[in-house]
């Protein structure tokens, strides 16, 4: 329930704008409808004047079916995302390499819509020339009743989902079961679609000035969520170097030379050598012999602590990972290297065992989505 | 007798310009067909110069908000 409660607060937060920008030019191709029908009324000659309200464009209605079409289409998406995700298990490797490239589409998107160099239109996806066609010639038929336009679009959408959705759609991929997957979708989609609607809706009326100034607003956030992307699919891949690595390090290495801190550091001790167990006790654990030592990981919903463990090399080792009313990725816990993934419950206690490592070896781990990094360091 | 002819468009912000710019085919008597694209920013068209001319499809290509820059 608290995933689909977050994938809800996602679209509510991020979900809107991002698919306003990648998916707003099929609203308004089916906004233009209304919008070309006001003009001609306008401009019909011989017409009595008509009052400006009475040719005011209704706007609300066609977006408001856009969202419903795109709603019941993403949900489906869920439902098949989570079917597929069940059916295959994506390696780690190949997530990240869908991560990144996710990234990159982001970064076309958003170049794209700054209008830094033509190539970027190719990151924009055209719909072939036949059901341009189809879709028009459904629009004239329709006639009076234009709605059939905003339907057909909003379940076009799919087609096109923006840098966040297809992060969702990664995550009801990888939850490998169609009604997780389905409620993820239909939560993140709900919640994307006030700010849809409502940025949508007064664009419409606020000029092609302001919604050009707005679309390079959100073409630098887009801007800004593909650099992350991309880091947390490098993050994903196991590299030790990455943006959001980088910045970890540094913090940890400030907090390795505090005296007698054990908040970021965590060091592996075997029962003979641990000298005084009562400090260490919630940090660290102790292994069951000398010949295995066990690290103790408290798996928190914005990260792991200690997220930088100096462990003793040449050893196996026993990862102990602690949950308790955890509900965010850090649950999905991968270490890429070894190809070890494991979804830890929401409360208790899960072990991985580890292979010795040689000395001098770093093993980054992370959650599946690689937001949340970690590093075992064999150093003692 | 049938022409085709190829514009060089400027303006065309998003993939559903090129749907605008089709929509002429239904507006325009005399053309036959019309194939926007984008990324390639142009729109080619086949038209009947008995019934349309070139400096009419222009026109109405300016009414829907873009600029002919180039011919071909």
């Amino acid at each position: 329930m608290e995933t689909i409660l977050i994938a809800f607060a996602t679209g509510l937060t991020t979900g809107g704008l991002s698919c306003l920008a990648v998916q707003g030019g099929l609203l308004a191709s089916s906004l233009s409808h209304q919008i070309e029908n006001t003009v001609q009324l306008k401009q019909k000659p011989g017409r009595k004047k008509i009052p400006r309200k009475s040719v005011k464009p209704q706007f609300a209605l066609p977006i408001l079916i856009f969202l419903l079409a795109k709603l019941v289409a993403y949900t489906a998406l869920g439902f098949l995302l989570g079917l597929l995700g069940q059916m295959f298990q994506l390696s780690i490797l190949t997530r990240a390499i869908l991560q990144i490239a996710i990234g990159v589409f982001m970064l076309g998107t958003a170049l794209r819509m700054l209008n830094v160099h033509p190539i970027f239109r190719y990151f924009a996806f055209e719909p072939p020339a036949f059901i341009r066609k189809k879709l028009r010639k459904t629009a004239i038929e329709a006639k009076g009743s234009d709605l059939s336009t905003p339907a057909f679009l909003g379940f076009l959408t799919v087609l096109i989902p923006c840098g966040v959705t297809q992060a969702m759609m990664a995550i009801a991929l990888g939850s490998g079961d169609p009604l997780q997957g389905m409620a993820l979708m239909f939560a993140f989609t709900l919640g994307a679609s006030p700010v849809f609607f409502a940025v949508a809706y007064f664009t419409t009326r606020i000029g092609s000035k302001l919604e050009k100034h707005f679309m390079r607003f959100v073409a630098i956030l887009i801007l800004v969520l593909a650099v992350i992307t991309i880091d947390t699919g490098i993050t994903l891949a196991g590299s030790p170097i990455s943006l959001s690595r980088l910045f970890k390090t540094s913090n940890s290495v400030q907090a390795n030379i505090i005296p007698n801190t054990v908040e970021n550091q965590s060091q592996v001790t075997s029962t003979t050598d641990q000298t005084n167990p009562s400090n260490n006790s919630d940090q660290y654990s102790s292994g069951t012999d000398a010949e295995s030592f066990t690290i103790s990981i408290n798996v928190e919903n914005y990260g792991y602590s200690p997220d930088v463990i100096h462990a003793k090399a040449d050893v196996p080792i026993i990862l102990e990972l602690k949950t308790d009313n955890i509900f965010s990725c850090s649950r999905a816990f991968v270490i890429p290297s070894l190809r070890i993934q494991k979804i830890l419950p929401a409360t208790g206690v899960e072990t991985i065992s580890l292979p010795a490592q040689e000395a001098g070896k770093k093993l980054p781990f992370s959650c599946s989505m690689g937001m949340y990094t970690g590093i075992i360091i064999f150093d003692l | 007798m049938a022409q085709k002819i190829t514009l060089k468009i400027e303006g065309m912000e998003c993939p559903n310009c090129s749907m605008i710019l089709e929509s002429m085919e239904d507006k325009l008597d005399g053309l036959l067909q019309v194939e926007a694209s984008y990324h390639k920013e142009q729109v080619k068209v086949e038209f009947d110069e008995n019934k349309v001319t070139i400096s009419r499809i222009k026109a109405e290509v300016q009414r829907l908000g873009y600029r002919v820059v180039d011919e071909g």
